[in-house]
């Protein structure tokens, strides 16, 4: 082809039209109709689903901590503590775990849960931590608090 | 006892049949309650696609309790489809129709608009009043906490009760009661 302004040049798009529109059509492999055979239709779908798929990446990570949360407060409702609190207190208590792995305890093993959350009202009990919010609507069954013999290892000194 | 069963928890996945008495609760408060319990947020296996949630039976609906001026104030709007179909019903009117619909539109609206939530709504029994047929009444096994405290009203306390209370004055011999 012979170009007389140089600003056809900078249009044309290299000889690899064949490949430029296969990669296109690969990605709209699994599309319904025209949107999967015709490529003027294809590529408006595949740029769509491309930004759709950016967006999602940082939506499944807040849906993932969306459920964390809500299995922690279920979990937590069952033993009448806050989430709040929990947190409070495993923090106080320097036991470092977070939201995935609470949430997968919560779920997966329920007696080891109720530890932690055992342990995270007593360690507010003995820093003298009063959370309201815990006593204003029982929800669940209380602790029994008897059985965390912990006293000793929750008072000593954490770093 | 192998590793695997160890950690076996049995009947993760039955239907629990909770009780929750209207009786004096605000409806669009318990509604956020009574949602949670459908769905089954209040188990820590939740998740949105498997199906854990609970039925909830709500007696006692027609006693529910509006706030402020709500029963004269809160519309319930209805379109028919056809042009002028428009309607618009107040709470107290729509409570004289069907006692029981007020608190079904509020959990309806305290749930996410998906398809999920037309078959949800399906555990949801309620009943205007105490009297829960027998079949319906032999599932239950749990009894959902109300979020506000019934008060007793002084017509309800006994007579010798309330004249045994402890007075701070009497009235002079001529005040005039209303």
């Amino acid at each position: 082809m012979v170009f007389l302004t140089i600003a056809n040049l900078v249009r044309v798009r290299g000889p690899d039209e064949f490949w430029r529109k296969r990669r296109i059509f690969r990605l709209a492999a699994h599309y319904i109709g025209r949107r999967r055979n015709c490529y003027s239709i294809a590529v408006r779908n595949v740029h769509r689903a491309l930004v759709y798929a950016t967006k999602a990446r940082k939506l499944k990570k807040q849906d993932m901590i969306d459920l964390w949360n809500t299995r922690i407060t279920a979990a937590c409702e069952q033993h009448n503590i806050t989430q709040f609190s929990l947190k409070e207190g495993l923090d106080r208590a320097n036991i470092m775990l977070d939201r995935k792995s609470l949430s997968d305890l919560a779920c997966w093993e329920p007696r080891t849960f109720e530890c932690l959350a055992a342990v995270a009202k007593e360690k507010l009990q003995l820093d003298g931590f009063v959370n309201y919010a815990d006593k204003k609507l029982p929800t669940g069954t209380e602790l029994n608090l008897r059985d965390v013999m912990l006293e000793h290892w929750l008072k000593e000194e954490k770093h | 006892m192998s590793a695997a069963k160890r950690v076996q928890q049995w009947a993760t996945f039955a239907r629990t049949w909770h009780i929750f008495d209207c009786k004096w609760q605000d409806p669009y408060e318990s509604a956020n309650i009574i949602k949670k319990y459908l769905m089954g947020q209040h188990k820590p296996i939740y998740h949105p696609l498997n199906d854990c949630g609970d039925v909830v039976v709500c007696i006692n609906s027609r006693e529910i309790a509006l706030r402020g001026d709500e029963w004269r104030k809160r519309a319930y709007f209805h379109h028919t489809g056809y042009p002028g179909g428009a309607s618009w019903t107040l709470a107290w009117e729509l409570h004289n129709k069907d006692p029981t619909m007020i608190i079904k539109k509020a959990v309806y609206r305290a749930m996410k608009g998906n398809l999920q939530r037309r078959h949800t709504m399906q555990r949801l029994f309620i009943y205007h009043e105490e009297n829960v047929p027998e079949d319906i009444m032999k599932n239950v096994s749990s009894q959902i906490r109300q979020s506000r405290l019934v008060p007793t009203r002084l017509d309800h306390i006994p007579e010798e009760e309330v004249k045994q209370y402890p007075k701070v004055m009497d009235y002079p011999k001529d005040y005039v009661l209303k």
